[in-house]
């Protein structure tokens, strides 16, 4: 016979359980995942003993391939085989074509919704990113043993709105639950531990394969508060090999345009001969060009000519941000190394000689990030609760709206800590307006035309009035993944439209459904079978919080009626939660939610006077 | 919601950062949307607003400007328009004398020092509007709030010709 538990007074009834949590570093070259396990966050192996996943998906006949076994199509099959997706994830074509114009893929889809011929069909970067993410998951779970709560994923700190909605967009259709977007360079100080004692500022800087960031934060009893962030989303270690590609064919003497299998061949030469130079003074380099042998000496010297001008980029990126978070490189206490590409002895001694202090580069640099992911999301999923991380991030880019001449004006400005909700006003230009188009931009500059355009809608039904005699609030929502959600509402009417920022970039809920549904084999089933758990789910968490919040001080909030209206509603949600319609569940859920709304800002605001007056008996 | 209440504090225009910052950093730690990851969405969707109104509330106080602003503004104090003219012609010819050393800056043989000297005068000429608003911010009478309140409008003044300054110092000194 079980042993009936009993509680200790104002403790949770619901048994302590260990939910299963990973981070995932979804790299431009490479990803892993990690976890918490016994208390040590470490990166998880595949069969073969590997962790480290090579970001390639190769689209087969028979099949999709992820990771080394599609890296061997790279070359022989470069059309069907995405590399560095996370490139291309948020971008329109425009801006894919002029920034990497020598890919092999053909493109198709429209300008904002790019697409790649495969012998699968149409393939969004998104989905390939989504390959990538459900490999990782399915790698997790059967090292972890059972189903994953969800997942960190990290995110360059300078993505754009439209780069991380992509993200998210890529987990949905894998079948994550995101618990978190999380900054790289944020991660890497959190994987070092670095809140440990150690108080003051710190410069992350991560070189990965295709970005380049660099995060000053100011770190204080386990607060990690990000003040600036910087870099550049289309400078990385795949700029190296190119450096070194274009040597080549200068020394070579060959002429583009080049076979799609001589240049994944140039690629590969050069990738080798930069790692080869991390160790060696020179590398010998060959290549076999219509069947002729040809090879040449790579020194050191020279290839760091090739790239000090890259290099030099990333340490001017340093100089504005520091500025940006107002500290003097004096202050910077630690300089934290991320990205397989710090790696290169060149970026290490410049990063020195700039910071003036030797950098950290104790765990491995193609790790950090993962490991750090899976601290936060082992904290994320309620495994510690006396944990005492905060991370603050900040958005990286400013945001704004499109005003009269083409101009931005910023309703947030780069570098705001997150979330955060920021509203501006405007008014009619002409007598009788009835509608107004609102025009979200993202980017530091004052033209329309230099800003990236994130969204575009219109809030209509303005009743008419003289021009200027209109009051129209444009609200700014960021949450702490850094996605943003805009709304306008005409004042004195209370016309409204709402949206979140996603339409015109990436991918609509409609299309997204549609990829989870091709994505899996048994697919109606399938999503019912999926929606209906997401739901059941989402009941006892809203169950597990409204009574665990009943039990402890914040029970006293409420009135004796209040609590038989909660408990009531709590009782049929949890009888219709085990039944399989959808909307009913939903509907229940809603039910209870109402009923206690004003229960959970009240404890909210119980919570801030508890905190405020903790500091103040400190401070006595 | 008054925003010095919110972190228990008195609405005077000095106030002491450090623990303004030690306060914002424990009421973040109740209340960050992170705290409420594995909870009900509802809970998510208010953490986030009061995460949000948080951050807005410290970013407020913390700055000096933005810290009077709103102080002036709880405070009753007339809000003129920014476009609002100048009485003070003294002042207005000052902005355009300054105005005219960031132009020239370009022409100098020595930009450098040039910007450094620009800089100097700035922070000179700002450190004193600056302290006279401050003791008038602390006065707290109507009279007082009013002068206050056209100090802070000619400290905007000065602001942005810093950042014009950093911008073109920017500019100058890209490769």
């Amino acid at each position: 016979m079980a042993l009936l538990q009993i509680a200790e007074p104002g403790q949770s009834t619901v048994p302590h359980e260990h939910r299963l949590a990973a981070g995932i570093d979804l790299g431009t070259t490479n990803s892993l995942v990690a976890s918490v396990r016994s208390g040590q966050a470490q990166t998880i192996n595949d069969q073969a003993g590997k962790d480290i996943l090579p970001s390639v998906v190769s689209y087969q006949t028979d099949g999709i391939l992820v990771g080394e076994q599609a890296k061997s199509y790279a070359i022989s099959d470069a059309e069907n085989t995405i590399v560095s997706a996370k490139r291309l994830i948020g971008r329109s074509l425009k801006d894919i074509k002029s920034k990497y114009p020598s890919l092999p893929y053909t493109f198709c889809g429209d300008e904002n919704h790019p697409e790649i011929q495969t012998r699968q069909g149409l393939i969004n970067p998104v989905q390939v990113s989504a390959e990538i993410l459900k490999h990782l998951n399915t790698l997790a779970e059967q090292a972890l043993g059972g189903e994953l709560t969800g997942v960190v994923i990290t995110v360059p700190a300078h993505f754009d709105d439209a780069q991380r909605q992509s993200t998210k967009d890529a987990a949905k259709i894998a079948g994550l639950n995101v618990l978190r977007l999380l900054n790289e360079p944020t991660a890497a100080a959190v994987a070092y531990g670095l809140d440990s004692g150690q108080e003051g500022v710190i410069a992350i800087y991560d070189l990965g394969g295709g970005t380049f960031d660099i995060s000053i934060l100011r770190l204080n009893k386990g607060v990690f508060e990000v003040l600036a962030t910087g870099g550049d989303s289309a400078l990385g270690g795949d700029d190296f090999d190119v450096a070194i590609v274009n040597h080549i064919i200068e020394q070579a003497q060959l002429t583009r345009p080049l076979s799609n299998v001589i240049e994944r061949q140039l690629s590969q030469q050069a990738c080798f001969a930069k790692e080869s130079l991390s160790i060696n003074d020179s590398v010998e380099i060959t290549l076999s060009h219509d069947n002729q042998p040809w090879s040449m000496i790579l020194t050191k010297a020279t290839f760091n000519d090739l790239i000090s001008g890259l290099v030099n980029k990333t340490l001017r990126a340093c100089r504005r941000t520091l500025k940006d978070a107002e500290i003097t490189v004096d202050e910077v206490i630690e300089v934290v190394m991320v990205g397989g590409s710090t790696r290169v002895p060149l970026v290490r001694t410049e990063v020195e000689k700039h910071f003036k202090k030797a950098p950290l580069t104790s765990i491995d640099p193609d790790k950090v990030v993962a490991v750090g992911a899976a601290i936060q999301a082992d904290i994320l999923a309620g495994n510690k609760p006396d944990s005492d991380i905060l991370l603050l991030d900040v958005i990286p880019l400013s945001l704004g709206l499109e005003t009269m001449g083409g101009l931005v004006e910023k309703v947030i400005a780069r570098n705001t800590t997150i979330p955060v909700a920021k509203a501006q006003e405007f008014t009619t230009f002409k007598d009788g307006q009835t509608a107004m188009a609102v025009h979200v931009l993202q980017g530091e500059r004052e033209l329309v035309d230099d800003c990236r355009s994130l969204a575009r809608f219109e809030l209509r039904g303005i009743p008419p009035m003289a021009a200027g005699a209109a009051h129209i609030r444009v609200t700014f929502k960021v949450d702490a993944d850094g996605l943003l959600e805009v709304s306008a509402m005409e004042k004195s009417t209370g016309v409204e439209s709402r949206i979140e920022v996603k339409p015109s970039f990436g991918l609509d809920d409609k299309k997204i459904t549609q990829m989870i549904v091709d994505s899996m084999t048994n697919a109606k089933e399938d999503i019912q079978a999926r929606m209906l758990k997401e739901q059941q789910v989402e009941a006892s968490r809203v169950i597990e919080s409204i009574q665990a919040a009943l039990i402890t001080e914040d029970g006293k909030l409420l009135s004796e009626v209040e609590i038989t209206v909660i408990n009531h509603a709590i009782s049929s949600l949890a009888k219709i939660a085990q039944t399989t319609v959808v909307a009913d569940i939903e509907a229940a859920i809603e039910i209870l939610n109402d009923s206690t709304a004003t229960f959970a800002e009240r404890r909210m605001d119980a919570s801030i006077r508890t905190a405020l007056s903790g500091q103040s008996v400190d401070e006595v | 919601m008054n925003y010095f209440h919110l972190f228990g504090l008195t609405a005077n225009f000095t106030i002491d950062i450090g623990r303004l910052s030690e306060l914002y950093q424990a009421l973040q730690k109740t209340v960050h949307p992170d705290r409420f990851a594995h909870a009900s969405s509802q809970d998510q969707m208010i953490a986030v607003q009061k995460s949000a109104m948080i951050n807005d509330a410290y970013q407020t106080l913390k700055k000096p400007l933005k810290r009077a602003e709103y102080l002036l503004k709880l405070r009753g104090s007339q809000m003129l328009s920014e476009q609002a003219s100048f009485s003070d012609n003294q002042f207005l010819m000052r902005q355009m004398e300054l105005r005219e050393m960031l132009t020239e800056v370009k022409f100098s043989d020595d930009a450098n020092s040039e910007i450094d000297k620009i800089n100097q005068t700035l922070d000179e000429e700002f450190l004193i509007l600056f302290n006279s608003m401050q003791s008038k911010l602390d006065q707290d009478t109507n009279k007082a709030n009013e002068l206050a309140y056209e100090e802070l409008r000619k400290l905007k003044f000065y602001q942005k010709l810093h950042i014009e300054l950093e911008r073109l110092e920017e500019q100058l000194f890209a490769d």
